[in-house]
Formats: structure tokens, C-alpha cells, sequence
């Protein structure tokens, strides 16, 4: 668990941190968006000490990260950066050993634990255990720095931005990536970015940050239903703020029973979002859609009003 | 982004507690009777009483108390000072003449002792953190050099006839006269020579991939031997030549002299120069390259309108070093009887006489930093857009 | 013979091969005597025999090898203090320093330093090192602040210690470019060092001077002969070095 207790950040006469207040929880995903210079990244430092912060309290699991020591405080959280820092010098096994040997393991349990992680995230040992960082592709280097990150297991993960270099498609994977890795290993994640459809997709909780304050926090779906101002509702995508809504909606939550009524020919997953499912209803011309399971076995329907959210008496 | 508050400058305040005690501790002139006979040492307080010598350490502590709290106009107060300082050690050294030098001795002399050298690199180097501190241009940095050097002018012309180095000059105005335009002569042909070769060089190179490597092979080896080596080893088949070759013989081609010292130049020279021209004509972006093609440029307007202009600096940035390098080659030259003011570092050194190394040594290393201000200047103005 | 011997052979053959010509040339020119007899008919003496040339070489080696050792430690650990937040005040000057101080000529530095320093071998060293710094000093600052300031970031990140930082990352990171600037240095400190026969220090520069001042070409080609090969030995060692450096990461 991290909280922050009114933490300020000033540089010379400059406050790049105003008394921000925070509670990220056990196993909780929690994104930091904003604009550039809002604070975000400073925020993230501050908490593994990169920066030391100039005012409040910042603590972990309850103890003011300053009673630790510095680098023991790191070497218990990971942290992975956009341009991912990988060591030119050393080839991925031995970056990805990195903290562990910081951290004095034998030299069998490292090795062990970073074949585990090789697997983990997809790099095949005998093809990448040897390989210098400037032979791996973007995505394949910022999977070795998340595995590098991991490596010592910490409980908090700290991510500024790590897939911000990547081109769209790598991007995408890598977030699927993580949020699979999340739902196994449940770390505390504090992960900063400026992509808002990144921050949608991966945060429990979204915590929108403007010149040095917090503008706005909470799940993801009630800032997207109840922006606090404008500049959080035109981060949120303005007026397309209703698709990312939809997008982060399962068909399977609002589709009803079978009716006895005609089946209908267009159908939909029932995992599949509710964006896609209305992506489905404008393509096939057709305002209700017959929601299907793995084995393509009709388990509902969806209409168009029930997917908009009318209420029933309109 | 960061903004410091204004923090102690801790450089100025210890090049000053340095250069303090040197001023206290080391001797500051010398005083002998004739060439020969080695000098009496002084320190400042035996020249000027110790009311004297602690009065001269207010002005550096003054800048070492300026620069503790450093603003820009306090730094400025400072740079003040240190050219003040700067222009004081003439008059010093003339202070210091007037009252050791016994005028009914006219061969007596003034060496200039350790502390003031050690003051005078410590006041440039200060010079030279001010500069960056302030974030002077490089022509404000020389403009400063001028009311020194008005200050030397000045004391020289006036007051320190009994300077050793000055009575060395006096005793061969001539020959140095003549050993200045040796020098530069030979720097020019040298550079000149090479500047033409190696450009052609370059170009010839440019298209075939087997000749670069071969080319810089073989200039690369000879930039590894020592030029003193390479003098020597440049001796025998020129004297051969000198001695079978009856044109070149009329030409003063000998084993000894310019001739060898002049190709050996030449041979040092070619590598500074080759690959900046290379790597400058390779350097353009080949965007730009590829639109002027693009627009209908031919080949040729290409290289003139824009590889070259484009190319220019850096290939004037080739210039400058080797220019640079040349300048201290030839003095080893004087060895192998090229002339020029290496002949006076030798021969100082043959007859133990230090302040006829100096003035062969200290015009070298003024002609040196000289070249290199000036083409670099040139360098960066020619940068595209000028000046930045 | 072993394959690791036999891959050293092929990396380091290039300077070996030079080594061997310097020791033979050494050890051999008397048997030369009939070249140098055809050079200069007219000398008593075609062979410099004044002090043995492996002796020579040994005192080149010396001195050289002295200054360059000093000026290595001194240049790299200057370069890493004003990198240091501590010394971080001091970095322009030296700096610019640095890259100013390479425009002095060595042979200006040389004669300059004899007024202060006297005669002698001392001098030589003293002068060696204090230009030899220069490059090595200016190399050293911009492979420590050349490298990659996320590389940094990561490597505090993960919670490494300051000296962890400088021993495990910065240095080896930065090492070719150092490296690069100990062989200007080493190559200028070998050229250089000949020139102290003329300041009193003796070394393979002996010959060459004795021989310029005795009219005798046949001992200045031996001087500059062995010279020449001191030079290429060293200078394609450290040509081997730094590419063996250059292929294992980039």
C-alpha cells in the first residue's frame, strides 16, 4: 500500500507537486494522467526516492519511505521507464539479474529466476539470454525491462510511461501483456501516462493530475460518467468520452434473456465491449444483436437501447 | 524544469586561495647579474615589504568573497577585478625592476619566477570561468585580452628594459624577425599544400569504398609516427635525392632543411584534413541531398549549391586543427635546420639559457591559441544561419 | 595449438608482429652495418653504440609508461569527481580547459616546463603527464557524460548505490571512449617523449639528436626507425583493443 499525505515537490521558486493526497492499495493499478509538466512523473519519484519530496508524507505499508534506506527502498520496488534504461553493456539475462544480485542471491536462484522470467514474458532463453539490448526491438526491450523490474519480486511495480515509445500495435500487446501478468501476480502498480486510452484500459484507478494537483481520482468508469470540470472531461476525449465509456463495458452486463421473439442475425461475443457490439449494430444496419458464447451457442440479446442505457420508460 | 537558487561558486574562491599563496609562498622574480650566472630568488614580501604583498591579496580575496554570492552583476564586479589583476603584473614586474635591478649593471636582468606563472595561468583560468559563467560570447572573451595586453604593450615599451625575455629579443630582433616569418611560412605552405591535396583526396575517395579503407590506412600509419621520426627517417632518401638530382639540388632540396621538414608537414597534415573533408561532404543529410535532386538540381549544382556550402565548417574545422598541429610540428622542425622558433627552444635548451626557451616557446603557443580562436571563429560563422 | 591461443594469435597478430620488428631492430642493427655504410660512407661510425638500444627503448618505455599510468589515474579521476554532484562546480572549467589546453603544442610544453622544472628525466615525466592528461581528461568527460541519462535513471532506480553506479555502469560504458583518448595521449607521450634528448632524459630520442648534431644520417634513421616501430606496436595494440571493445556492444 502507498499513501501520500499532502506531498509538495518544489524545484528552486517552482512547485511541480501542490499537497497531493493519495491512497494507492494492495494489488491496485493505479494510473497518474495529465499533460506534460503536470507533475505526474515527479509524483511517481518522489515515491521511490529519485526525488526527495519537500513537504508532507509519503508512506509504504505504513513506514515513511525516508526511514528507509534509499537504495534498499528501491531494490523492493520495481521500475520501468519509457526508454527502458536497459544497460548497453550486459547482455538481458544479465540485466534482467540485475537487482537480485544487488540484493546478494546465490547465483543458482538468480539464474532460475531469470529463466522464470524469461518465460514469463515471452523471450525464449536460448534465443535472448545472450543477446546485448541493442539487438532487441522496442517491444522485445521493454519486456526485458519489466522482467527486470520483476525480477526481485517486489510488491510495488513503478511504471513512467513504458510503452510510450511503441509503435500502436507493439503498444497494444504489451498492455494486454500486463494486464494479464496483473491478474496473476496482483502488484502494486503505480503507472504514469499521458494516453488516456492506456490509463482506461489498464487502471482499477485513474488519478488525473493538472499543473501539480489532483483534479480528480477515482475508478475509471465514474470519472467517464462524472467528470469534475472541463479540462478532466476534454482529457477524457471530450465528447467521445461515450465510446471510451463503452469500451470499457462487457456486452455480457447488459444483455438480456432470450426472448421468445425472432432471433436476430447479427451477433456479438458477449466479452466482446459494448463499443465493438455497437460497432456490430451500425455495420449490420441492425439495432439488436444475439449475443454469443465460446461455443457460439446464443446465451442473450442486446438492443440498441438497452446498450445505450435508456431507461425503460423513455 | 530546475531552477537553482544562486549557490556558492566554490571554483573562483580556490583558484584565488591558490593563487594567494602562491603569491606568499613562491618566488616571484629573479634577479641576475648576467646571462650566465643563475638568479637571486624574491618572493613579493622581500620586493614590496610584507605590507605591500598583503595589500596586493585584497583585490583576489574580493573576488573570492564576490563569487560566494554570485549574481550576475556581482560576477561581473569580479571579472572586472580579475583584468585589473591581469593588468596589475606588468606593472608589478616594473615595481619589482625599479627596485632589485641595479641600473649601473646593464647586463642585469629579471626572470620571471614560479608564482608568476602560477598567478598568471590561475587569473585565465578565472578569466575563463567568469567567461562561461556569464556566458560571454568568444569575441566579448578576447575583447577582455585587450586592455592586457595594452597593459604589456605599455610596460614593455616603457619600463621593463631589464626583462631577461626582452633582452633576449633585443639581442636577436632580427633573426626572430626572420624565425617568425620561417615559421609561418612553413605552416602555410604546409597547410596550404595539404589543404589542396587533401580535398582532392577526399573527393577522389569518395566513390570508391577500397580506396578509403587504403587511403586512410596508409595516413593513418603515418599520423602514428612520431614526427621526430619521421624527420629523421624523411633525411636519408632527400639527401640522396639532394645529392643525385641536380634540379632539386638547385631547388635546396638536402638531407637538412626545409625540404623534409616541409613533405613531413605536409605528411601530417593530410590526415586531419582528409578526413574532415570526407567526413564533412558525407555528413549532409540526405534529405537535403535527395530534394535538391528531387528539384532538378544537376550533380553538379548539387555539390557547389548545397554538399559543399553545407560541408564547408567542418571542413574549416580540419583546417583549424591542422593548422594547430603544424604550428607545433615546425617548431620541432628547427631540429632538422628547417628555421624558424623552434630554433630558439633548442638552442636555449643546448645553451641552458630558459629565457630563450621562452621566447621561442611562449610566440608558439600565442601563434597556436591565435590560429585556433580565429578559425574557429571563421568555422562558426560560416555555419549555415551564422553565427549562434 | 589451443584454439584460444590460436584466436589470440589472429586478434593480437597485427601488434605482435611490430613488437618482434622493434625487438629484432633492437637487438639487430649492427648486422644492418653494411646498409648504414652505404648510407653514410663517409662516417667512422655507422652503428649509434653510446648506450645499447634495448636499453634505450627500456628508458622510452619508462617514461612513457610512467606519465601515461599517472596521467590515466589523475585524467579519469578528474574527469569523475567534476561528474560528481559534489564536484560538479568545476566541470566547465575543466572542460573547457581540457579542450583548450590540447591547442598548447607538446613541444611548447615540453620547453616550458624545463624553465620550471629543470634538466633531466624527472621533467620529461612531469611534462608528459600534464599534457598526456589533456585528451584523456576531455575523452573521459565525454564518455561519462556521453552516456544515456535513462541508462543512469534505471540504474538508481533499481537501487544501485552511487559507487555501484560509477563502477558497474559509467565506467565500463564510457571505457572506449577513455580509451580512445589514452592512446591519443600515449601516442602524443611517445612522440613527445623522444624530444626529451634534447632536455637531457635518454631514450631512443638520443640517436636521432647525436645524430643531427654529428652530421651522421645513419644514426638518425636508426633512432627514428626504432621510434617509428615503439609507435605503430603501440599504437595497433591499442587499435586492437578498443575494436574488441567496439564488437561486444555498441
Amino acid at each position: 500500500m502507498i499513501e501520500l499525505f499532502d506531498v509538495t515537490k518544489r524545484f528552486g521558486s517552482e512547485t511541480a507537486v501542490d499537497g497531493i493526497s493519495l491512497r494507492v492499495e494492495r494489488g491496485e493499478l493505479c494510473a497518474l494522467v495529465g499533460t506534460s509538466g503536470c507533475g505526474k512523473s515527479t509524483t511517481l519519484r518522489m515515491i521511490n526516492r529519485l526525488i526527495e519530496h519537500s513537504a508532507g508524507e509519503i508512506h509504504l505499508d505504513g513506514q515513511p519511505v525516508r526511514n528507509f534506506d534509499e537504495q534498499a527502498l528501491r531494490r523492493r520496488i520495481g521500475y520501468v521507464i519509457q526508454s527502458t534504461g536497459l544497460f548497453p553493456h550486459w547482455p538481458v539475462a544479465r540485466n534482467i539479474g540485475l537487482v537480485p544480485r544487488l540484493l546478494k542471491w546465490p547465483r543458482a536462484r538468480i539464474q532460475m529466476r531469470v529463466e522464470e522470467l524469461m518465460s514469463l514474458l515471452g523471450l525464449p532463453m536460448a534465443s535472448f539470454a545472450d543477446k546485448y539490448p541493442h539487438q532487441l526491438s522496442g517491444g522485445q526491450a521493454q519486456r526485458v525491462g519489466v522482467a527486470r523490474a520483476l525480477a526481485a519480486d517486489p510488491d510495488i511495480l513503478l511504471m513512467d510511461e513504458p510503452f510510450g515509445a511503441l509503435d500502436p500495435i507493439t503498444r497494444d500487446t504489451l498492455q494486454e501483456e500486463l494486464r494479464d501478468l496483473q491478474s496473476r501476480l496482483h502488484k502494486t502498480i503505480v503507472f504514469v501516462t499521458h494516453d488516456m486510452d492506456e490509463a482506461l484500459r489498464l487502471a482499477d484507478r485513474l488519478v488525473v493530475m493538472d499543473a501539480g494537483r489532483i483534479v480528480q481520482q477515482g475508478a475509471p468508469l465514474d470519472l467517464l460518467r462524472d467528470p469534475a470540470d472541463d479540462f478532466v472531461a476534454s482529457l477524457l476525449g471530450g465528447d467521445d468520452r461515450g465510446f471510451k465509456e463503452a469500451a470499457l463495458t462487457r456486452v455480457e452486463e447488459r444483455m438480456l434473456p432470450l426472448s421468445p421473439r425472432l432471433i436476430a442475425r447479427a451477433r456479438v461475443h458477449r466479452e466482446a465491449t459494448l463499443r465493438q457490439a455497437l460497432a456490430v449494430m451500425f455495420r449490420e444496419h441492425a439495432d439488436r444483436l444475439t449475443v454469443i458464447d465460446d461455443e457460439d451457442m446464443p446465451v442473450g440479446e442486446l438492443s440498441l437501447r438497452r446498450l445505450v442505457g435508456a431507461r425503460p420508460h423513455e | 524544469m530546475r531552477r537553482d537558487a544562486p549557490r556558492p561558486n566554490r571554483v573562483l574562491p580556490l583558484l584565488m586561495l591558490v593563487a594567494l599563496a602562491a603569491w606568499l609562498g613562491l618566488v616571484a622574480v629573479s634577479v641576475a647579474p648576467n646571462r650566465i650566472v643563475p638568479g637571486t630568488g624574491f618572493r613579493a614580501h622581500e620586493v614590496v615589504g610584507w605590507a605591500g604583498a598583503l595589500g596586493a591579496c585584497l583585490p583576489p580575496l574580493a573576488v573570492a568573497v564576490l563569487a560566494w554570492h554570485p549574481s550576475p552583476a556581482r560576477l561581473r564586479h569580479a571579472l572586472v577585478l580579475i583584468v585589473l589583476l591581469l593588468m596589475a603584473l606588468p606593472a608589478w614586474l616594473g615595481l619589482a625592476a625599479t627596485r632589485l635591478v641595479d641600473p649601473e649593471l646593464p647586463q642585469a636582468r629579471l626572470g620571471l619566477g614560479s608564482a608568476f606563472w602560477v598567478l598568471l595561468f590561475l587569473l585565465l583560468l578565472a578569466l575563463i570561468e567568469l567567461r562561461s559563467r556569464l556566458a560571454l560570447s568568444r569575441l566579448v572573451g578576447w575583447v577582455l585580452l585587450v586592455p592586457v595586453l595594452l597593459a604589456w604593450w605599455l610596460a614593455l615599451a616603457s619600463w621593463l628594459e631589464p626583462l631577461a625575455l626582452l633582452q633576449e629579443y633585443r639581442a636577436r630582433s632580427d633573426q626572430f624577425a626572420t624565425a617568425v616569418w620561417h615559421h609561418l611560412a612553413l605552416v602555410g605552405a604546409a597547410v596550404g599544400a595539404s589543404l589542396v591535396i587533401g580535398v582532392a583526396l577526399a573527393l577522389l575517395m569518395r566513390p570508391h569504398a577500397g580506396l578509403q579503407r587504403a587511403g586512410f590506412g596508409v595516413l593513418n600509419f603515418l599520423q602514428t609516427i612520431p614526427s621526430l621520426a619521421l624527420f629523421g627517417l624523411l633525411l636519408a632518401p632527400l639527401a640522396w635525392l639532394g645529392a643525385n638530382v641536380e634540379w632539386l639540388a638547385a631547388l635546396g632540396v638536402r638531407g637538412i632543411g626545409w625540404a623534409p621538414a616541409l613533405l613531413a608537414l605536409i605528411g601530417y597534415s593530410l590526415l586531419p584534413m582528409v578526413r574532415n573533408t570526407f567526413v564533412a561532404l558525407e555528413g549532409v543529410d540526405p534529405a537535403v541531398i535527395e530534394s535538391a535532386r528531387g528539384m532538378g538540381m544537376s550533380r553538379r549544382q548539387v555539390f557547389l549549391q548545397v554538399r559543399l556550402p553545407l560541408a564547408l565548417p567542418v571542413i574549416l574545422e580540419g583546417v583549424r586543427i591542422t593548422t594547430v598541429q603544424a604550428i607545433g610540428l615546425t617548431a620541432v622542425a628547427a631540429l632538422i635546420g628547417a628555421g624558424g622558433l623552434g630554433g630558439f627552444i633548442f638552442q636555449g635548451l643546448g645553451q641552458a639559457a630558459m629565457d630563450l626557451v621562452l621566447l621561442g616557446a611562449l610566440p608558439i603557443l600565442v601563434m597556436a591559441l591565435v590560429a585556433d580562436a580565429l578559425l574557429g571563429a571563421l568555422s562558426e560563422r560560416l555555419h549555415p544561419g551564422g553565427a549562434r | 595449438m589451443t584454439p584460444g591461443l590460436a584466436a589470440g594469435l589472429r586478434r593480437w597478430g597485427v601488434p605482435l608482429v611490430w613488437l618482434g620488428l622493434l625487438l629484432l631492430a633492437s637487438l639487430g642493427m649492427a648486422e644492418l652495418e653494411a646498409v648504414f655504410r652505404w648510407l653514410e660512407p663517409d662516417s667512422r661510425e655507422v652503428i649509434y653504440r653510446r648506450t645499447e638500444f634495448l636499453t634505450l627503448l627500456g628508458r622510452h618505455l619508462l617514461v612513457v609508461g610512467v606519465a601515461s599510468l599517472l596521467a590515466i589515474v589523475a585524467g579519469v579521476g578528474a574527469a569523475v569527481l567534476v561528474t560528481r554532484p559534489f564536484g560538479r562546480d568545476f566541470l566547465p572549467l575543466v572542460a573547457q580547459f581540457a579542450s583548450m589546453g590540447q591547442t598548447f603544442p607538446p613541444v611548447a610544453v615540453l620547453a616550458l616546463a624545463v624553465p620550471v622544472l629543470g634538466f633531466g628525466t624527472l621533467p620529461i615525466i612531469v611534462a608528459l603527464l600534464l599534457y598526456g592528461l589533456l585528451p584523456i581528461v576531455r575523452n573521459s568527460l565525454a564518455g561519462l557524460q556521453g552516456i544515456d541519462p535513462a541508462v543512469h535513471e534505471a540504474a538508481r532506480g533499481m537501487g544501485m548505490s552511487r559507487g555501484q553506479v560509477l563502477r558497474q555502469v559509467e565506467l565500463p560504458l564510457a571505457a572506449p571512449v577513455i580509451l580512445a583518448g589514452v592512446r591519443t595521449s600515449v601516442t602524443i607521450n611517445i612522440a613527445t617523449a623522444a624530444l626529451g634528448a634534447t632536455v637531457g632524459a635518454s631514450n631512443l630520442g638520443d640517436p636521432i639528436i647525436s645524430g643531427i648534431v654529428n652530421g651522421n644520417t645513419a644514426y638518425i634513421v636508426q633512432g627514428a626507425l626504432l621510434i617509428g616501430l615503439l609507435a605503430l606496436t603501440v599504437d595497433s595494440a591499442f587499435e586492437r583493443l578498443l575494436g574488441w571493445r567496439r564488437i561486444r556492444f555498441r
